[in-house]
């Protein structure tokens, strides 16, 4: 594995997708809600005006539109930023897309507080939490550029809804062009014996950099990129924890009702182990630069590596 | 009389018989389930059964025949009317009927798709119906089918600001193949709209946002069919057909009166309903 700096945001190595599929599959379309120009969901657009609708500055209306078009069967992808597609339109996504079923997938960016810069009003710290409720919903979160890519993919071939998560600015690459990637899979990034990290989305980087650190101290951590957050890979999560005896989640989102929620009730039901999770504990975040919020609000390397040591040294007492 | 009005003659006269059976069947759908809103849906009973025994091109041997006009009951509370139009188109047996709002029946509280054959849309939340309309009516477009579209929508439901993001899409994309209906009762839950939330002429707010509009008489079968065969030969822009229409309308007691907008009635509330309808103190 080599990372590596990207060149693009996940935003846009999604929307890069939809346009080279647009040409592979004919039949799909696109929603936007008047942000095209920063989801770049406007590629598309311009190559097939025909099968763009701008919706204009009311999500509601569009994703409910999406909902109508979809009950024939045709197959809409709705493009916004998270805090309007998971809160402002909720209700029209429940229960016109999620209820009947309907092949709705979400382009949904400014995920977790990526868009740190924008302030807490842009920052779509819930939209997992709300989104893993909704039946039929699945979640996905992809870390870099290819899975971005290949999550596209995954949401059109999968029926019903689904719900990408994506990020503002370009952070880093990890995974190259032949890496495999499915519903209900993690990657496994770096093997260890001492504590399992779960993680998705920018996270991962922020995992993999507190892992090194702890390499140097001698303590080895396991690494897994939950990028299927629902449904999410139960077997690789039980091999790792049976290893390691101690789980910390880490997410760029509320602690509540996040993955850490979910894994923490799935292991307290089927495998209780030393566990912990890091995320937005109960507080909006705030406007400003990227590394300053997240370190500010604990979530970044330096809360990762003392979380891991302090569940490392709970384990046998 | 000549040729075309004996026919159209014939056409009213039918309609007002079926009429009656669909009030009858309201009435009874929702003593049998002990819940339910009459209000609403005899106030839109006589819009329904012109568009499913005369107006709309459907099939009900086929429900999903992909040329048939599609239905959208904005106002999916009023679901019993829809439900007795179906029932008697043949979509489905008139027993399912006494299943309404019971567990495991294909009739629930509220209209859903994956349930009820005929039902092209789940509904039940206000103000969202124009938008799925909005979203089938550009499905319509984009395939180039000749299909049109039929919402019908409460006047109370207009209160939602989504009805007029809806109202502005639909003139953006030229829908002429969207037709609303609004079943203009004068009453919302809470009480009249004018109290609740005056919205003022709904007919020059869709006139603002660039509709067809009219206005008719929803319970004169003659000005029904006749609008309603006039908007869908109407071009360019979606048509907004406001009616005006009285709440309970065919139950004496019901007629205007707030607290019948959700409520069953009695045994013996049944027995004077069933018998006003099936003498008809009312016009059509």
């Amino acid at each position: 594995m080599k990372i590596k700096q990207a060149n693009i945001a996940t935003r846009r190595a999604f929307s890069e997708r939809m346009l080279e599929y647009g040409a592979i599959d004919k039949n799909f379309v696109v929603f936007e809600a008047d942000i095209g120009y920063s989801t770049y969901s406007h590629l598309f657009g311009d190559a097939y005006p025909e099968r763009y609708f701008n919706m204009g500055i009311a999500e509601s209306n569009a994703m409910a539109a999406a909902a109508g078009m979809a009950a024939g069967g045709r197959t809409v992808i709705a493009c916004s930023y998270g805090v309007f597609i998971t809160m402002r339109a909720v209700e029209a996504i429940r229960t016109f897309i999620c209820y009947p079923n309907l092949n709705v997938k979400f382009l949904s960016s400014h995920g977790g507080v990526t868009p740190a810069i924008d302030g807490v009003t842009h920052q779509a710290t819930e939209d997992i939490g709300i989104m893993t409720t909704l039946p039929h919903m699945k979640v996905l979160a992809p870390a870099d550029t290819e899975s971005a890519k290949k999550m596209f993919d995954i949401a059109i071939k999968t029926p019903g809804p689904v719900f990408v998560r994506l990020m503002r600015d370009p952070l880093f690459d990890i995974y190259d062009k032949t890496e495999y990637f499915e519903l209900g899979g993690s990657k496994l990034l770096q093997k260890g014996k001492d504590i399992t990290i779960v993680t998705y989305g920018d996270m991962v980087f922020q995992s993999l950099e507190a892992a090194k650190e702890l390499k140097k101290e001698n303590i080895f951590t396991e690494i897994i990129d939950m990028y299927s957050i629902k449904p999410f890979d139960k077997n690789s999560l039980l091999e790792s924890i049976n290893k390691t005896q101690a789980l910390l989640v880490v997410e760029d989102h509320q602690k509540r009702n996040g993955l850490g929620y979910e894994l923490s009730n799935y292991c307290l039901k089927n495998k209780p182990v030393i566990f912990d999770n890091l995320g937005l504990d109960d507080t909006f975040a705030e406007s400003g630069n990227y590394y300053k919020v997240i370190e500010k609000y604990g979530i970044s390397k330096s809360h990762i590596i003392n979380k891991a040591k302090e569940l490392i040294s709970m384990k046998g007492k | 009389m000549n040729k075309n009005t004996q026919e159209l003659h014939q056409r009213i006269q039918f309609l007002k018989e079926k009429s009656k059976e669909v009030r009858i069947h309201i009435i009874d759908m929702i003593y049998q389930a002990c819940s339910g809103h009459p209000g609403g849906a005899l106030s839109a009973a006589d819009i329904m059964t012109a568009l499913y025994f005369d107006i709309l091109n459907i099939d009900p041997n086929h429900p999903d025949w992909p040329d048939r006009d599609r239905f959208i009951l904005s106002k999916g509370h009023a679901c019993p009317v829809w439900y007795a139009c179906l029932s008697l188109r043949g979509y489905f047996s008139k027993e399912e009927l006494k299943t309404l709002r019971k567990c495991e029946s294909i009739l629930q509280g509220h209209p859903d798709m994956k349930k009820t054959p005929g039902v092209d849309m789940t509904t039940g939340s206000l103000g969202q119906g124009l938008s799925l309309g909005v979203g089938m009516a550009l499905e319509g477009k984009l395939i180039k089918k000749k299909y049109h579209i039929f919402v019908i929508l409460g006047d109370g439901e207009i209160d939602e600001g989504q009805i007029w993001e809806a109202a502005a899409s639909a003139s953006k994309y030229k829908l002429d193949n969207l037709i609303a209906i609004i079943d203009k009762n004068r009453l919302q839950m809470d009480g009249f709209t004018d109290n609740i939330m005056p919205m003022g002429s709904i007919r020059k707010k869709f006139e603002a946002f660039n509709w067809h509009t009219m206005e008719i008489n929803g319970h004169d079968m003659k000005e029904i069919l006749l609008h309603l065969e006039k908007a869908k030969k109407l071009k360019y822009k979606p048509t907004c057909i406001v009616a005006n229409t009285v709440k309970g309308k065919g139950v004496s007691y019901m007629e205007n009166i707030r607290k019948w907008h959700g409520k069953a009635p009695s045994q013996q509330e049944y027995e004077i309903a069933i018998k006003e309808i099936k003498n008809k103190k009312y016009e059509n």
